[in-house]
């Protein structure tokens, strides 16, 4: 999978938890989950169940402490894929 | 350092689904899982755990500068007394949580004895945001929002 096939798939995973839609509109790889597209952390858990769902990957404690942004979720996925 | 965290539990049925699978699992350590399922409000009892741990972390992330998504790393005790405590690493954090059908609120201090110095602020008015963290005449302020709650405290 591409990067762009990977952001597209996250873009859709986060959307129903964002609260700031202008924000989501220009999601890019530094945006930040809280600050940006201020979705609540008691959802992160939720973006997190959902990511290993839907890329069939497993993100351990250590992995998620850093997935915050874009950014981060995108090497996690990255690295767990290649782990497979 | 203080921080707080508020919870409106009719927003909170709508966001959450704490009966996800994996969603105990990735929050709670096995001690404060066994505290949920045992508790004869099971869905308080997730939001009241989460609020404490949030408002431990804020107390947290302000000291150290840094952030972290690892809620199980800030563990809840279940002893019974007027407040309770948080532990990250070696460190303990105090919290006094305030439950009603409608809200859950914790404040979280280091010193016992800072509990009876927290204020509660009325607005936002005077606030100023140094290093993105918020204060009011030198001293440091909390906010935190959710639905249709808003707490605002502050120490003397």
């Amino acid at each position: 999978m591409n990067r762009e096939e990977a952001i597209s798939k996250l873009k859709d995973i986060v959307k129903p938890y964002v609260k700031d839609q202008e924000a989501f509109e220009n999601l890019n790889e530094s945006t930040d989950f809280i600050n940006d597209l201020k979705i609540n952390s008691a959802n992160l858990v939720d973006i997190v169940l959902d990511v290993e769902e839907a890329f069939g990957i497993e993100i351990d404690n250590v992995s998620m402490e850093k997935m915050t942004s874009v950014n981060a979720a995108l090497e996690i996925i990255d690295t767990k894929l290649a782990e497979k | 350092m203080i921080g707080n965290d508020v919870v409106d539990l009719a927003l909170a049925r709508t966001e959450s689904n704490w009966k996800r699978k994996g969603f105990l699992q990735k929050i709670f350590t096995p001690n404060e899982r066994s505290q949920i399922l045992n508790s004869e409000k099971p869905e308080v009892k997730v939001w009241e755990l989460w609020s404490r741990k949030e408002a431990a972390y804020k107390i947290w992330n302000r000291e150290s500068n840094l952030r972290l998504y690892h809620p199980m790393k800030f563990e809840c005790s279940d002893e019974i007394s007027d407040y309770g405590k948080v532990s990250f690493e070696n460190q303990v954090y105090f919290t006094n949580t305030d439950v009603s059908d409608e809200r859950i609120s914790s404040i979280a201090v280091c010193v016992k004895s800072d509990f009876d110095a927290i204020i509660h602020l009325k607005s936002r008015n005077g606030i100023v945001k140094e290093n993105g963290i918020p204060s009011l005449n030198k001293k440091p302020v909390s906010i935190s929002h959710h639905g249709r709650f808003e707490q605002i405290i502050s120490i003397l």
